[in-house]
């Protein structure tokens, strides 16, 4: 559904983009994360058309966004990261112009509105101004503007920033729902246990290129967890083997050591004669793959 | 027009009103002020150019100059939809440049068209103003509000502040009014005024709805041919600046 090829954009000296690829399936929704800067936001100012690429190709269900933005256009739903809703119009009044402006009107525009609104738990304030809705409320109403056209394409940026527990099940929820229903989905968070509730794929991003794409668990994989030991009495974290021992620290009570395979360094810590009195084995997961791009200059690529 | 055009149109259209009724106070305050500006100014004009002519004065003053006033009315909607990021949503989705604006657009060419329509019957109804040709005083307003709409959209999506779009209206209103003999007639002014007088689309209001007012045919197509070409102008480095993201909500 969405493809772009080699992007590249240019402010003066700074490349937002320098030669940035991306897929996004029908079905698939892909979680875009990396930190502030890594282009994020700027790639999907240009596949909606609001920024023009120096280079490269995108297209939306195989038209040429580039040559063909507005037929592009027909098919995106995008929520921005910065809420951009008109604050003194209503709920309802904001949901029905974006609908129109995705072609529904009559019957079909009436029910999709009523639908969405239920499903991101916004019926009871469809006839208040946005201007006077809580910022979790603000949230679901901005993406419910991007979701209420039925858009096989979904930009979602940042969706759930600032937003209450409450809001982020909703909007997980309804984002979930989109994908099983065939829409791709292009997220991006920092807020990382979100894309695991969504089971996204990843792609992630640094200085405006994707350096890593895959599932989960793929890119976490080579990625260390965490071996976690606590010892009763006065045993202590001397009974390591020097090789563990060089990769411990003490944090409080408890002896922490990164760990590439925890079962295997737990293993050779009791082979060394320790005798923990509780112990607790972390996988990686994805903040560390996300703490990870400041330090690593590559990353496993699943 | 294509099907999805004419939704959009019309979607585009109708939020906006709903918006523009929702705040109404330039609005209202730009229908009260020209009604009592007139009330404190037509005996002066009055006194000056005797009583028809200083009533047709007094009203094409008062007409022209909270006009071009009203221009904040466009370009602050078009800005505060830049401000509020809406601008780009709606550039996001498959509306054209030109719905867009015309969906910005015809409303306040609504309000716009009200407002002198409510000028001129208060100068008929109580001023005594003699309207000899209606339609040609109908096409005079037409192509003023035309213009009014291009010079609004052009330095709405211009200006980056709520304050530069103040400045240049109320200096720009200012200016153009006088500069169009529509504060004072031309024939008071100084001579260099009166050489640089048609540059502005002032002028060429002052002399359309003269024109009308007094039956003058020829003279009223004129200026208002005159008044089109500024307004398609202006409309069209609006268009160009929006169609090229000149307009949006990041650049401000």
């Amino acid at each position: 559904m969405l493809e772009a090829r080699g992007l590249v954009k240019r402010y003066g000296a700074r490349a937002a983009l320098d030669g940035f690829d991306l897929d996004v399936r029908a079905g698939e929704i892909t979680g875009l994360i990396g930190h502030n800067g890594a282009g994020k936001t700027t790639f999907m100012e240009v596949v909606t058309g609001l920024v023009r690429p120096d280079r490269g190709q995108v297209r939306v269900g195989g038209i040429d966004a580039r040559r063909r933005p507005r037929a592009a256009r027909r098919l995106l739903g995008i929520a921005p990261q910065e809420l951009a809703l008109y604050l003194t119009a209503t709920v309802r009044d904001n949901l029905r112009l974006f609908g129109a402006l995705a072609g529904l009107c009559g019957g079909p525009l009436r029910r999709a509105v009523d639908e969405i609104a239920e499903e991101l738990m916004l019926t009871d304030v469809l006839g208040q101004r946005a201007g006077l809705l809580s910022g979790g409320q603000r949230r679901r109403t901005q993406a419910a503007t991007a979701m209420v056209g039925g858009a096989p394409l979904l930009l979602l940026d940042e969706p759930t920033a600032g937003a209450d527990p409450q809001t982020r099940a909703a909007l997980l929820a309804a984002v979930r729902a989109r994908a099983a229903a065939g829409a791709a989905v292009l997220y991006t968070t920092h807020y990382l246990p979100e894309l695991a509730d969504l089971d996204a794929t990843l792609a992630v991003a640094r200085d405006g290129r994707i350096i890593a794409r895959g599932s989960q668990d793929g890119l976490t994989r080579g990625l260390p967890g965490e071996l976690r030991l606590r010892f009763d009495g006065d045993a202590s974290a001397g009974c390591l083997p020097p090789d563990l021992a060089a990769r411990a620290r003490l944090d409080g009570g408890e002896v922490r050591l990164a760990s590439i395979s925890p079962p295997a360094d737990l293993a050779a810590a009791l082979a060394a004669g320790c005798a923990p009195a509780w112990v607790d084995v972390r996988r990686p997961d994805l903040d560390d793959l996300y703490r990870s791009l400041s330090r690593s200059e590559v990353l496993h690529v699943a | 027009m294509s099907h999805e055009t004419a939704i959009r149109t019309r979607a585009l259209i109708r939020h906006n009103a709903v918006l523009l009724l929702r705040d109404p106070g330039a609005l209202i305050s730009r229908m009260i002020l020209p009604l009592a500006f007139l009330v404190l100014l037509h005996p002066l004009y009055e006194a000056a150019q005797g009583r028809s002519g200083g009533t047709t004065q007094a009203v094409i003053a008062t007409l022209v100059t909270f006009s071009l006033l009203a221009l904040s009315i466009v370009g602050g909607s078009i800005l505060t939809d830049r401000m509020g990021h809406t601008w780009d949503r709606v550039r996001a989705t498959a509306a054209r440049p030109a719905e867009a604006l015309a969906g910005k657009a015809l409303p306040i060419l609504a309000a716009l068209l009200a407002q002198q329509v409510l000028i001129i019957a208060f100068g008929v109804l109580v001023l005594g103003l003699r309207v000899t040709a209606l339609p040609l005083l109908g096409l005079a307003l037409l192509a003023w509000t035309l213009t009014l709409l291009g010079l609004g959209a052009m330095i709405g999506v211009l200006a980056r502040s709520l304050s530069e779009l103040s400045a240049a209206y109320d200096i720009g209103a200012m200016i153009l009014s006088s500069l169009g003999g529509a504060l004072v007639p031309l024939t008071a002014m100084p001579h260099w005024v009166r050489l640089i007088a048609p540059a502005s689309p002032g002028y060429w209001a002052v002399t359309a709805l003269q024109a009308a007012l007094h039956g003058n045919g020829g003279r009223t197509l004129l200026a208002c041919a005159v008044l089109a070409g500024f307004a398609a102008a202006a409309g069209l480095v609006a268009m160009s600046r929006v169609s090229r993201g000149g307009g949006r909500s990041a650049r401000l």
